[in-house]
């Protein structure tokens, strides 16, 4: 019997188990683009405040160096790993494909990593110990680490939406998946992001010191401003040119979501244009809680939208456009050895080429059809779909609302089953399982 | 599961690089990563009891803020010395990690923000300290509370991803599919072991501490004398029970004869001896170092075995060997990795032993060279990474 290395799956309730990594990739997108954008401005700090011997710079950056740099980095560093957890909890055998092709692309970030994480503690506490000099070349090693580790992770998560050119099938080299036509505008894209986060940033510690020092806060919150407005066009510029690198695949979902993506950014520009023309022409007006406001507008209605955005596009593969969300092998990639398994699947059934299935599932019988539908629509459906009947992520039950089990076969045997929908999967299975799962739902939508 | 299964489950795309690389890696970077744990939590833990004692004590007055410092780093260190280890066990044991993180996918979650909110916490316990509020031991216990839990948790993965038979009664159990990930198990006395470790790392951390300051004139030698002692008694004390737990846990494995074990043993014994003199600390420290890779190596070598009797064998993963990208680390651990943490480290023992005064790197030539060439490296790396790309693009792309 052909069985394929299919691993348990893990379900959480109501939300679905890629929610649980949503969450977590949000923050986590936030504290790292803040940290790498911190340790830019850090240097540009520095390089000022050593090129105009100004004592007053070594203070601001003593005092909320703790804050920008340590806090970032270390949440950063805690929900980096966070993420990659939860992601293999969610979909092993895409984070096993990112592992085989790229592991020494992440030991190499390792390396920056650890330059990063010691190198932080020593450039905020050693301000004041040792010599402005030896200070400035540290900050100039820390920045350039951390765009480092941009630069590496980079071609990592754009091999996640697609490889980028069609040489990798073929040599399965790491290069080859690595730099792809969207790296490069996915990193100048990140890197204006980035830019414009440590200014949102700056802006809010200036904001908090108008007090203690109201001539370097104005002239703070100025400067910020205009290094704002200088990433903010940056993200734009290559957002728009990212966009175009997109693979052909995500272009239908894309052209049913870009109409209210354009509006909603087009409104974040105006709000953020105004704000940082507001740093700019009238510093003293910018608030403290003004300032934070503005950080949690960015996270709630800029990166969580982004960032399911990137992901739904992405869909349907989690990885290198061969492993689809539901783990199965969707494509050949002769360069690495790899066989499509959908074949397989549609041959002799999910149930009998899961090793993880109990023997008492493999036949599905009148008296086990509903606990076999369940398995089978977590084993199939569950990475993009929460199974419970209010669920909150793209629920199964709202998008099949009817009791018409005939109706649900016939759909998911001529419609995904034939890879029509171009984001879903081509999940093709015997028709004892499609009769299982469209079983289930329809007790569940009872 | 039976060997075709485990075998099955391995990556199809194969590894880029011979298996016994990635398993001498991870046996390297897991010592390093139990080293920061262990000096993590030590510290942190005394620290807690220092923190009662610090109002009436002068010499816990001084200690306990430095003890919280140490923790405070070492968490941070810790962290990102897991990643590389954590990296390495899924290019070679992918069945076994990918397998308990789907059955414990729900503690997984748990251990990141526990994690988090434990560090956080770490973070107030360290300004209440400064600050001298009442506080400051029960939000230090909490924390560590949290981040002892999150060990807890580590060994959960880590001794459910060596039990093969068992995982799928655990994920049907009685036939029956659990998918709340919810699955949690331990071994008792692998577990006591390595908590026990925590003892002998703080003795001989204090030992160091007490050596490093006795240059500096602004520490009165009454002081030097009582981080001297407490460490030795912590360090004999720990190594004593850390080496009965340790013959336990050889016992229950079956493997207290094989040559790795008795290694252990006589490096502990050795060691034992060390702390007792200490006569330079900093030479038991590179003790410590080999007695710490010897038991990353007994872990490894227990997994090894295991998965072998099933049928597994790492060394016959299906290889595509990557040339670029291996070079690539290769190059930057040497380059990047030596060159940029001595020129931190070199910086740090410097700044140590001021006292007071600025410390000039300028003056310094070991200081100036290193940093001056972290530069050039990061530079002449990025230089490289964008050849690189461009290259590969105009190739895939227009040629
Ligand atoms: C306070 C936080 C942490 C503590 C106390 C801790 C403690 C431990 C302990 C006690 C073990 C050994 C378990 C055993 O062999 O029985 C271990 C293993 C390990 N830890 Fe950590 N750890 C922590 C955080 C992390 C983080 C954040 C990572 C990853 C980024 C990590 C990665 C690992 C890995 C990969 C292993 C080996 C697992 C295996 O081989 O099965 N740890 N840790």
């Amino acid at each position: 019997m052909d069985m394929l290395g299919l691993f348990p799956v893990f379900y959480f309730p109501e939300f679905g188990t890629a929610w649980l990594m949503g969450i977590t990739g949000t923050i986590h997108v936030l504290f790292s683009h803040t940290s790498v954008g911190a340790a830019i401005l850090f240097a540009f700090l520095a390089h000022k405040a050593y090129k105009e011997d100004r004592a007053d710079l070594y203070v601001y950056m003593k005092k909320y160096g703790m804050f920008l740099l340590i806090f970032s980095y270390v949440l950063g560093s805690i929900t980096g790993p966070g993420i990659w957890y939860t992601a293999t909890a969610a979909s092993p055998r895409g984070i096993s494909a990112l592992i085989h092709n790229f592991v020494w692309v992440w030991a190499t970030e390792w390396v920056f990593f650890v330059y990063e994480v010691i190198g932080v503690f020593a450039l905020v506490y050693f301000i004041g110990k040792i010599d402005r000099k030896t200070h400035l070349k540290l900050t100039y090693t820390f920045a350039l680490a951390s765009v480092g580790t941009l630069a590496l992770i980079i071609g990592i998560i754009s091999f996640m939406m697609w490889p980028g050119a069609d040489a990798y099938f073929t040599t399965g080299s790491a290069s080859d998946a690595f730099f792809g036509v969207n790296t490069f505008p996915h990193m100048f894209l990140r890197i204006g992001f980035m830019i414009m986060m440590s200014a949102v940033i700056g802006i809010f510690i200036a904001s908090a010191m108008k007090k203690e020092n109201p001539p370097l806060a104005q002239e703070l919150t100025k400067k910020m401003g205009v290094v704002a407005i200088f990433g903010g066009f940056m993200t734009l510029f290559f957002f728009m040119w990212y966009i175009n690198t997109l693979p052909e695949s995500s272009h239908v979902l894309l052209s049913r979501l870009l109409p209210g993506i354009i509006m909603s950014r087009l409104i974040l520009t105006g709000v953020f244009t105004a704000y940082f023309a507001l740093a700019i022409f009238k510093p003293t007006w910018i608030h403290k809680s003004l300032a934070a406001s503005m950080i949690v507008v960015i996270l709630v209605a800029g990166l969580w939208p982004g960032e399911k955005l990137r992901e739904s596009l992405r869909k349907p593969f989690v990885a290198g456009q061969y492993i689809y969300s539901n783990q199965i092998i969707g494509r050949d990639v002769p360069g690495k050895g790899i066989k499509s398994e959908v074949e397989v699947v549609a041959k002799n059934g999910l149930l009998k080429v899961s090793p993880f299935v109990p023997e008492s599932l493999r036949v599905i019988t009148p008296e086990n059809k509903l606990q076999a539908g369940e398995l089978l629509a977590k084993m199939a459906c569950s990475n993009c779909h929460s199974l419970d009947k209010n669920g909150k992520y793209r629920p199964l039950s709202k998008l099949f609302p009817m009791n018409d089990k005939g109706a649900l076969v016939s759909y998911m045997k001529d419609v995904i089953g034939t890879g029509s929908v171009p984001y879903m999967p081509k999940i093709v299975l015997p028709d004892d399982e499609y009769d299982a799962i469209a079983t289930w739902l329809v007790e569940k939508n009872k | 599961m039976d060997a075709t299964i485990l075998n099955l489950l391995r990556d199809p795309a194969g590894v880029p690089f011979y298996p016994v690389v990635f398993q001498g890696l991870y046996v390297l970077t897991w010592a390093l990563h139990i080293a920061f744990v262990l000096l993590a939590l030590g510290s942190m833990g005394l620290s807690i009891y220092g923190s009662t004692q610090q109002k009436s004590d002068s010499n816990w007055k001084l200690l306990t803020p430095h003890l919280i410092q140490t923790g405070k780093l070492s968490i941070s260190i810790l962290i990102v010395l897991g990643v590389a280890p954590l990296l390495f066990t899924q290019v070679i044991y992918d069945p076994n990690w990918y397998t308990t993180n789907a059955l414990s996918g729900i503690w997984i979650f748990i251990f990141i923000y526990a994690l988090i909110v434990g560090y956080l916490m770490y973070y107030w316990y360290y300004y209440a300290n400064k600050a001298g509020r009442a506080s400051n031991t029960l939000i230090g216990t909490i924390s560590f509370a949290i981040l002892v839990f999150c060990g807890v948790l580590m060994h959960n993965f880590a001794v459910e991803s060596i039990q093969p038979d068992k995982w799928l009664a655990w994920y049907a159990p009685n036939g029956v599919v659990d998918t709340s990930g919810l699955n949690f198990h331990y071994d008792l006395i692998r577990l006591a072991f390595m908590v026990s470790l925590v003892i002998p790392v703080l003795g001989i951390f204090l030992q160091n501490y007490s050596d490093f300051l006795s240059t500096r004139k602004d520490f009165t030698s009454k002081y030097i004398e009582f981080t001297k002692k407490l460490g030795t008694k912590t360090a004999v004390g720990g190594l004593l029970v850390s080496a009965v737990l340790f013959i336990l846990w050889m016992l229950q494995e079956n493997m207290l004869l094989s040559v790795i074990s008795l290694a252990t043993i006589a490096g502990v014994v050795v060691l034992l001896l060390m702390a007792k003199m200490n006569k330079n600390s900093y030479i038991t420290t590179v003790v410590l170092v080999v007695v710490a890779l010897l038991i990353s190596g007994v872990r490894e070598i227990i997994r090894y075995n295991l998965m072998a009797d099933h049928g597994y064998n790492i060394y016959t993963y299906t290889m595509n060997i990557d040339w670029p990208s291996t070079i690539m680390f290769l190059l930057t651990f040497l380059f990047l990795g030596v060159t940029g943490v001595a020129f931190i480290l070199r910086m740090a023992w410097k700044v140590g032993k001021n006292e007071g005064t600025v410390f000039d790197g300028q003056n310094d030539k070991l200081t100036r060279v290193l940093g001056t060439a972290t530069l050039w490296i990061l530079v002449a790396w990025m230089g490289i990474y964008f050849a690189w790309g461009m290259f590969t693009l105009f190739k895939n792309t227009l040629v």
